[in-house]
């Protein structure tokens, strides 16, 4: 949303305190000393007693034909969240078909054997809600939020897509052309450039570098092709379907049996998972040349430890103190301090079988060297320093209460189940997570700052005008290459 | 002000009644509301699903009252509200909330400016405090100032200036729409203007509109009432009433003419088109009928643009759009507003033929009207889209705040269901042959530049006009 404070609010990734500039860690000791804290108002209230922070009590079972169901009932709000993710996205698409799952994922509602698009979409909204499908690098994910007394209404049409979807070839040509024609407009956005850029350079020639079709994979496209890749993917003992919201588990589960219990997975083993990605990125700058741009998109991307490694929850609170947060350290710096740009933000995502660490700015052309000598300065003042008491104990309190507030959206809620399940994790990973960033310790965040954080572990991705960047960048002395 | 506490079932169970229409399932959490002695409006729903607290204090002041020469400063004004108190530096109310586990956030639209915050329960008696405290004064800081402005003017860049389409449907299609300044100004601002502010605007304008008695403050999550007034009674009781300047007239001349106009765009890859039609005023017996037509035309893969421009005559690739769109829902407003329509279309398709296609579907409107059955899966549709904008205890705290700034009362946040189930399929129809005719209707044709790099003529990226 335009004209706020920052762009997002929960679930949010922005920054925080600090900065000087140039070589950053000549000046680290002066900088140190600048960095202490002021004391808090003599008159500003104490938090409260704390309150435990429920994990979500989820109910899992399993149908006789392997699909997975995850219940979470909460009386009260009259609405229900439904997500269903099926394993296989982006990544497991055919080698010469990059990107098929997008338009797969655009397709998968336009019609079954005896439900026509329109039809669907106005099921649904009968029902309260819209269909979202997407595809993501590891799964397809189909989800809607409906009124609770719909719910039954908006299960049957879920239930009939995942078995009868039929893909008719009039809905393949539109969506082909559509998509065509998104992945043009796509290309306009600096920061759909920085993604692709940036997928390609971590994962060079491992699945995971795709973000999104060629318009050589989309010609090529066919209804036959993705009715095939259809019935690979979709079948029980592949998918999970979440329900959060307003219900009686026993009436869903007969619902949910009499719509699904049917189904039957195929005897062929399914689509095997990816293999992991370990191509270490190269310290060097890859320039997107966007003519025209009045800003420099800046990230500084490298590979960090996924969901359910033992370093990952560590790293998120290095992470919150470095630059995910608003009083964070990077947003302090380049935003705060040096007014350089308007949301920074700092980031660990994770897939099945890597994540990426990114660090990313939007800055005035003018301004584009300056800010990637901070960003730099911070990530190696991370690596190098430890970070103070308040620093840490702010870390941790942030992460644990964002993870509530998010928890009690129902539809946040079920996507992030959704991606445990993928992950191949359980719904206690909620709770095992949360214990460990509450335990994490200045020298755990020490161990991984050093381990990860280092500059030099880092790629640069520069959108923008090209000249810009190239002359700005040149006195980096690093590798320069040109990426589209 | 009326009091209406919903101390229905028991302590602090949620209520949920089922009307005798079966469709039209109501949804309720206990609420009340009470007034300080300096004007300040206090609502709190209990909500006791998670040992949360979401939180909004809204003033009556957005930017379409922002003065004359000073564009996009309402906004500008916003950033420094987190620029620190003489109390409270600079980076102390980022210190307190997100140490305390939480987040906020502050945003700036017509004519209300909200700073929100939502974290675990025990963060709210400093929250509470750092929300009165940057209600008594501020530090006016010419360097906060510097730095706030280069911070917006980043802002301006990233969503208006490097961004394909530049939020033309937002800022310019006003600009075109309307014939006076509050209502047709460049609300993101003009760089001149922005550069322009001083630290006495940023004073001025928090003595004429910072005031208590202009400001509505909900409080939704893990609390008793009885406990929070008294929270708030201590915190903001000895903040002064101050005078706020008199709301001036807004209105506008009415429209006698389709007004049309096209730009160039450096950034985009294909066409796009936006369509504003001036609406009835908030309170009009319309206005409920708007937004349901609103959400006909716009609301999704069911909608009748994306049936028709999308699928059926295939000469877009999206539509967006609504009532108030995309500054807010069509209840959230005091003036002059538009429906707009944003429509992206191949490069292979003219304008004309993607506007013949757009004005056959309104014609069929207006001739035939929508089918009941129509009308009520919208409504099912906007009542379910309503609940899910006051789910989170953040979110239900800036509804009920904005309905008490504007309605003097937060019955609208839990009547908006049940109002929306009683418009019919004649209204739908007679609203779109009052309002959705030509000479009520602003539109911009906005195509991409042509290739050559160097042709002078070619306008800024994204520049308003």
């Amino acid at each position: 949303m335009i004209l706020m404070r920052a762009q997002t609010i929960v679930g949010a990734v922005v920054q925080s305190k600090g900065g000087r500039s140039c070589f950053a860690l000549l000046l680290l000791a002066s900088f140190a000393v600048a960095q202490k804290e002021v004391p808090l108002p003599k008159d500003l209230p104490a938090y409260g007693p704390e309150k435990p922070l429920a994990t979500p009590s989820v109910k899992s079972a399993t149908l006789d034909n392997g699909l997975t169901l995850w219940l979470v009932s909460e009386a009260g709000f009259p609405k229900v969240a439904l997500t269903v993710a099926v394993h296989g996205g982006l990544a497991a698409d055919p080698a010469d078909r990059p990107g098929l799952s997008e338009l797969l994922s655009k397709t998968l509602d336009q019609g079954t054997r005896t439900r026509n698009a329109k039809q669907i979409a106005q099921e649904l909204q009968a029902a309260g809600g819209d269909l979202n499908t997407s595809a993501s690098k590891d799964s397809l994910e189909l989800s809607a939020v409906v009124l609770s007394s719909k719910v039954d209404n908006a299960i049957a049409v879920l239930a009939d897509i995942l078995q009868n979807a039929s893909f008719p070839d009039t809905e393949v040509t539109l969506a082909k052309r559509n998509l065509a024609d998104e992945l043009d407009q796509r290309e306009a956005e600096p920061s759909f450039l920085a993604a692709r850029a940036r997928d390609r350079v971590l994962f060079s020639d491992h699945p995971y570098h795709v973000t999104f079709p060629t318009r050589d994979s989309i010609a090529a496209a066919t209804s036959a092709g993705l009715r095939e890749v259809f019935a690979q993917r979709f079948r029980p003992d592949q998918v999970i379907l979440i329900a959060a919201g307003d219900f009686q588990d026993d009436k869903i589960l007969a619902t949910l049996k009499a719509a699904l219990g049917a189904w039957k997975a195929p005897a062929n083993p399914p689509v095997a998972p990816v293999s992991t990605p370990s191509a270490p990125a190269e310290h060097a700058i890859y320039i997107v040349p966007r003519p025209g741009s009045v800003q420099t998109t800046i990230e500084l991307v490298t590979l960090g430890p996924k969901l359910g490694d033992p370093d990952y929850e560590v790293t998120q609170v290095a992470n919150a103190i470095y630059g995910g947060t608003f009083g964070s350290r990077l947003t302090s710096n380049i935003r705060e301090d040096k007014g350089y740009t308007y949301s920074p933000f700092a980031r660990l995502t994770s897939y099945q079988r890597a994540a990426e660490m990114i660090s990313h700015a939007d800055v005035r052309n003018e301004v584009t060297a300056p800010t990637l000598n901070e960003m730099e300065y911070e990530l190696n003042r991370m690596a190098t320093t430890t970070p103070s008491v308040e620093e840490l104990s702010k870390a941790r309190r942030y992460l644990i209460g964002l993870e509530a507030l998010r928890l009690q959206d129902r539809a946040s809620l079920a996507r992030r189940l959704a991606t445990l399940w993928i992950a191949g994790l359980q719904p206690d990973q909620i709770g095992i997570s949360g214990q460990k960033v509450s335990a994490a310790t200045a020298a755990d965040v020490d161990a991984v700052a050093k381990k990860y954080f280092p500059a030099h572990r880092s790629a640069i991705i520069a959108v923008g005008e090209e000249k810009v960047i190239r002359d700005a960048l040149s006195p980096f002395g690093l590798q320069v290459h040109t990426v589209q | 002000m009326k009091s209406t506490v919903g101390k229905f079932c028991g302590i602090y169970l949620l209520l949920i009644c089922v009307s005798s229409h079966a469709a039209a399932q109501q949804w309720k959490a206990p609420t009340s509301m009470k007034k300080l002695s300096n004007g300040l409006v206090v609502v709190v729903s209990e909500d006791h699903s998670a040992p949360t607290f979401g939180l909004c204090i809204s003033y009556g002041i957005g930017f379409r009252l922002e003065p004359e020469g000073r564009t996009g400063f309402a906004h500008l004004f916003e950033h420094m509200m987190f620029e620190g108190t003489p109390n409270a530096p600079k980076g102390v109310l980022d210190r307190v909330i997100e140490g305390g586990g939480g987040n906020n956030n502050g945003d700036t639209r017509y004519d209300h400016t909200e700073y929100i915050e939502t974290a675990p329960i025990s963060a709210l008696d400093p929250v509470l405090w750092i929300e009165a405290d940057r209600l008594k004064t501020l530090d006016f800081s010419v360097k906060n100032l510097e730095n706030q402005r280069n911070v917006v003017e980043e802002e301006v860049r990233v969503n208006v200036l490097n961004r394909p389409y530049g939020l033309f449907f937002a800022i310019d299609l006003p600009g075109k729409a309307f014939d006076t300044y509050p209502n047709a100004h460049n609300f993101y601002g003009d760089f001149h203007d922005l550069d322009a502010a001083k630290i006495e605007d940023v004073q001025r304008f928090y003595e004429q509109y910072y005031a208590p008695n202009n400001a509505v403050l909900a409080i939704v999550g893990d609390v008793k009432p009885e406990e929070v007034f008294a929270k708030v009674d201590k915190y903001f009781s000895a903040i002064p009433a101050r005078n706020v300047p008199p709301r001036p007239k807004v209105d506008e001349s009415p429209q006698t003419a389709e007004r049309r106009s096209s730009q160039t765009d450096q950034l985009a890859k294909v066409p796009a088109l936006a369509i504003g039609y001036r609406m009835p005023p908030r309170h009009s017996p319309d206005a409920l009928t708007a937004a349901v037509t609103g959400e006909l035309l716009h609301n999704g893969q069911a909608s009748r643009l994306y049936q028709a421009l999308v699928k059926d005559k295939q000469v877009a690739l999206s539509v967006d759009g609504g009532v108030n769109w995309p500054l807010g829902t069509p209840f959230e407003y005091n003036g002059p507003t538009l429906m707009t329509s944003f429509v992206v279309y191949p490069s292979n398709v003219t304008e004309e033929q993607l506007l013949a296609a757009f004005d056959a579907n309104v014609r069929d409107l207006i001739d035939r009207g929508p089918s009941q059955q129509d009308v009520d899966r919208v409504v099912t549709k906007m009542r379910s889209d309503w609940y899910a904008n006051i789910e989170d205890p953040i979110d239900r705290a800036s509804a009920l705040s904005h309905a008490t700034l504007f309605d003097g009362s937060f019955d609208l946040v839990y009547q908006i269901p049940e109002d929306l189930a009683k418009v019919t399929a004649a209204q739908v129809r007679a609203f779109a042959a009052k309002y959705l005719v030509a000479t009520n209707r602003t539109l911009i044709n906005r195509v991409p530049a042509p290739k050559d790099k160097d042709s002078e003529g070619a306008k800024q990226p994204g520049a308003a006009q």
